[in-house]
């Protein structure tokens, strides 16, 4: 038997989550992953205002915000029969794609880069740009009163880290550029969204803001300043990254996994809803072709065979249940695990683009050789970051000609009462991927609410057959050469933005001693 | 450059102090000079600990969006951030070490995000230990506790399901605990926290539920700028009609009436707009009644019956043009 580690908790992630992993010959073996945290927002919402779920999902998750909230609105777009008018999509286009840009940029740059970059290197820096000169003054001086909180302490760097003094120092300048940036984008969104994190305006049959041309102007010149920012710097750091210094981790395909993709499609482009920006779509299997199929929502399921609620057979959302079981002692995880066909799914920005047949990802595959994995989905996520960024001048512009024809509207007020009884789904693409929302309403009231979340179906633990979730599965082979530095462990969880936050320790069970340890 | 206090530029502590005064309103207690003086005295930056229990990481991200400090000039610069496990880059053992070595010194600020799950300790877990646990043994040394949005404050939206999440001041009852509820919380109402104590060494006047009177001292309705229609009675109906867009929303289930908080003087990000600008009722993420007590949230319920009642008896003021 190999030797089992515990990493809990895994920091820079949102949410609490316990990784182990069994190494063996310096690879892993085995994988488990746990989620720790459990709140039971579903079952809080049943016998309540159906209205009331949009507002109380989005405090689902604060670093994703109101994905949950357009999700849930979708929901009970379907249930009452709302038909949301043009402008509102358009504003929820607008807002949700202010969110994207905000969540990929802080995920690049604040949670994943510290995990490949010698921050230190940045002393070594003897180049003449007055700008880097500054960083490095900064970070020097950190050092020189022996308080460089939060950047150090940090993990030891390894082979892939990298230590060129002239990448590191732009790339820390472009650290603390974008935590500018994520602050600009956020703005941005809460120019209609009224505020961000956590926007008000999304609501069942479409938007509370009525907008004037000033904002949408103020919006745009926000969004021209924050392109630049996604076009001049964004793009090509993961570019010189990817092709450069993280190359043989891409073509490695390190941290792959099932390589089974799930995109539910999302962002309208037109009126009749049927012209997406990202299309839905299957992938079973990327080794039998990478045929797309159509995605079919009667093909989810959810299992809770190793996780803490009551036994049940899987079952669809609409019929599932919450009834939490702590007595369990064959659960290890709070996460439920989803399967679409009884298989589990890669869901994010890697199943969106190669769903869509990206023709950049593509050609990285294709030209540069590289396999879908942690790099990639750096990648995907960089790629489709332009994609939004183009389509809202579109919108911006779209929304602009709207408002001043006769009879703008932005909410489908006929459809605002709740129904006595009807059911909806409403999907959407949430950065982290795939995102659903299940409600039933009886007697007005909500009678049953289920989500699943992105992360759910990435981090889902084992099923029935025993088949491992997509975070367990990628993590498979992963070398770890000392298991007292199992970097690329988190490097690869990290690369799916996990949604659950955490640190890292590693339990040693021969001696059942708590070892710990660091994890950039 | 003229540095001011070690690592910040004159203009970038300014800023600060503009921030700081502006936050607490009192002009000649925060005088830059009064400001710098105070944060120099300091022989190094403060040590902060931000924990997260029952959370979505939401008050982190809104507190990474202030603009003015920016927030790599607050973390890098104003605090010592010992332990944040959203920001830090260590974890494991260099991260634990952190921790116990700033619990050790004592005499940090204590930041709380996400409420205590009552029912069970196992539903929230931190590195294999109950979260109730931790929060325990780090507040022992702490020169400050600031429980920031509605879940560490008064338990929040969790307080209502099976966890039974519950507010910090539960799990420490011999501590005085700043509350700074609101969903999420406000970046101003984190940062001028967090700097009044650092430069009068003590917690700012709170009211009955611990909440800083300079951000809690006043209802929603006192400052909104559709009070005058509340009071003409006309409420918006139709979100479509450009003619109601300003109209009062409690017909859309607006709690401003018994909803403390300077929301619309400070507005959200950064004075970009906030709920009821967007046309979206104010649905009192200040009060401990959030959520449960204050459903449905969208429609006429107890909560504004309750305001319609009050406005019948005139108990509720009519605005006052002076």
């Amino acid at each position: 038997m190999g030797k089992r580690i515990t990493i809990d908790p895994v920091t820079r992630i949102e949410g609490h989550l316990k990784i182990e992993v069994e190494i063996e010959n310096g690879k892993v073996k085995d994988a488990w992953s746990s989620g720790t945290m459990a709140r039971g927002f579903e079952a809080l919402l049943l016998g309540k205002d159906p209205r009331d779920a949009s507002y109380v999902t989005s405090r689902f998750c604060g670093v994703c915000y109101s994905v949950h909230q357009i999700a849930s609105a979708r929901a009970l777009d379907a249930a009452f029969g709302a038909r949301v008018p043009w402008g509102g999509t358009l504003l929820r286009n607008l807002v949700m794609g202010a969110e994207y840009i905000y969540d990929h940029m802080i995920h690049f740059y604040h949670l994943s880069a510290l995990d490949y970059l010698d921050v230190m290197a940045v002393a070594n820096y003897k180049g003449k740009d007055p700008a880097l000169n500054k960083v490095k003054e900064k970070v020097v001086g950190l050092v020189k009163r022996g308080d460089v909180f939060p950047l150090v302490p940090r993990y030891e760097p390894d082979e892939f880290s990298v230590n060129d003094p002239e990448i590191v120092i732009s790339a820390v300048k472009h650290y603390l550029d974008a935590l500018q940036m994520q602050v600009k984008a956020k703005n941005m969104g809460a120019i209609f969204g009224g505020r961000a994190p956590h926007y008000q305006s999304i609501v069942v049959g479409g938007f509370t803001q009525y907008p004037d041309i000033n904002q949408v102007a103020r919006f745009r010149s926000m969004l021209d300043e924050i392109a630049q920012f996604v076009n001049e710097v964004y793009i090509p750091d993961v570019v010189a990254f990817g092709t450069g210094p993280l190359l043989p981790l891409a073509q490695a395909g390190v941290g792959g996994g099932h390589l089974n993709y799930l995109s539910y499609g999302s962002f309208e482009m037109n009126q009749s809803g049927k012209k997406l920006l990202f299309k839905p779509g299957v992938i079973m299997g990327l080794n039998g072709g990478m045929a797309v199929k159509s995605f079919d929502q009667r093909k989810i399921t959810e299992s809770v065979h190793s996780s803490w609620y009551k036994k049940d057979p899987p079952k669809h959302p609409y019929e599932g249940e919450q009834v939490f079981d702590l007595t369990r002692s064959d659960a290890y995880s709070f996460v439920k695990a989803p399967r679409y066909g009884n298989v589990p799914m890669e869901v994010g920005p890697l199943a969106r683009a190669l769903v869509d047949q990206d023709p950049t990802i593509l050609g990285l595959i294709k030209k540069q050789g590289v396999k879908p994995g942690a790099v990639a989905r750096h990648a995907a996520r960089a790629i489709e970051t332009k994609k939004i960024v183009d389509a809202m001048y579109g919108w911006c512009d779209e929304l602009t000609a709207a408002m001043t024809k006769p009879r703008f509207k932005i909410h489908d007020t006929a459809h605002w009462d709740p129904p006595a009884t009807g059911e909806g789904a409403g999907f959407y693409e949430a950065p982290r991927g795939a995102l659903g929302h299940w409600i039933r309403i009886k007697d007005h009231k909500i009678a049953g609410y289920q989500a699943v979340v992105p992360s759910t179906w990435n981090a889902s633990p084992r099923d029935e057959r025993g088949v491992r979730g997509q975070y367990e599965e990628s993590l498979i082979g992963v070398p770890v050469p000392d298991p007292e530095n199992p970097i690329n462990v988190v490097r690869v969880i990290r690369s799916f933005d996990p949604c659950l936050a955490c640190a890292i320790h590693l339990i040693d069970p021969r001696t059942n001693e708590i070892r710990k340890f660091i994890v950039e | 450059m003229v540095k001011v206090f070690d690592g910040l530029s004159r203009r970038d502590f300014l800023k600060l102090c503009g921030t700081v005064g502006a936050t607490v309103g009192l002009a000649d207690l925060f005088t830059v000079e009064k400001v710098a003086a105070a944060l120099k005295s300091a022989a190094k930056k403060p040590p902060v600990i931000w924990l997260e229990g029952q959370d979505c990481a939401g008050c982190t991200i809104s507190f990474l969006t202030v603009e003015d400090p920016t927030p790599a000039s607050l973390i890098l610069d104003t605090i010592s951030l010992r332990y944040h496990e959203s920001v830090m880059a260590a974890a494991g053992h260099v991260a634990e070490k952190a921790l116990d070595d700033t619990i050790k010194e004592g005499g940090y600020v204590l930041i709380v995000e996400g409420s205590i799950p009552d029912a069970d300790d196992r539903f929230c877990m931190v590195g294999g230990r109950p979260f109730r646990e931790i929060l325990q043994e780090t507040a022992r040394k702490a020169k400050a506790i600031i429980a920031v949005g509605a879940c560490a404050a008064y338990g929040g939206i969790p307080r209502g399901t099976p966890t039974k999440g519950m507010p910090a001041s539960k799990v420490l009852p011999d501590k005085t605990i700043i509350n700074l509820p609101t969903c999420p919380v406000h970046m101003d109402h984190v940062v001028g926290t967090i700097i009044y104590f650092l430069v009068t060494k003590k917690a700012p006047p709170l009211d009955k539920l611990n909440r800083p009177l300079m951000y809690f001292g006043m209802s929603v309705h006192e400052n909104c700028r559709r009070r005058a229609h509340f009071d003409e009675e006309r409420f918006l109906t139709d979100w479509n009609d450009p003619a109601q867009k300003d109209w009062c929303l409690l017909e859309k289930g607006c709690k401003g009436p018994e909803t403390y908080s300077d929301c619309p003087i400070r507005r959200w990000n950064s004075g970009i707009n906030f709920c009821i600008d967007a046309g979206a009722p104010c649905q009192g993420c200040s009060e401990p009644e959030f959520y449960v007590e204050q459903s449905p949230l969208y429609a006429m319920g107890a909560v504004t019956d309750r305001i319609l009642a009050k406005k019948a008896a005139g108990l509720i003021p009519k605005k006052e043009i002076v």
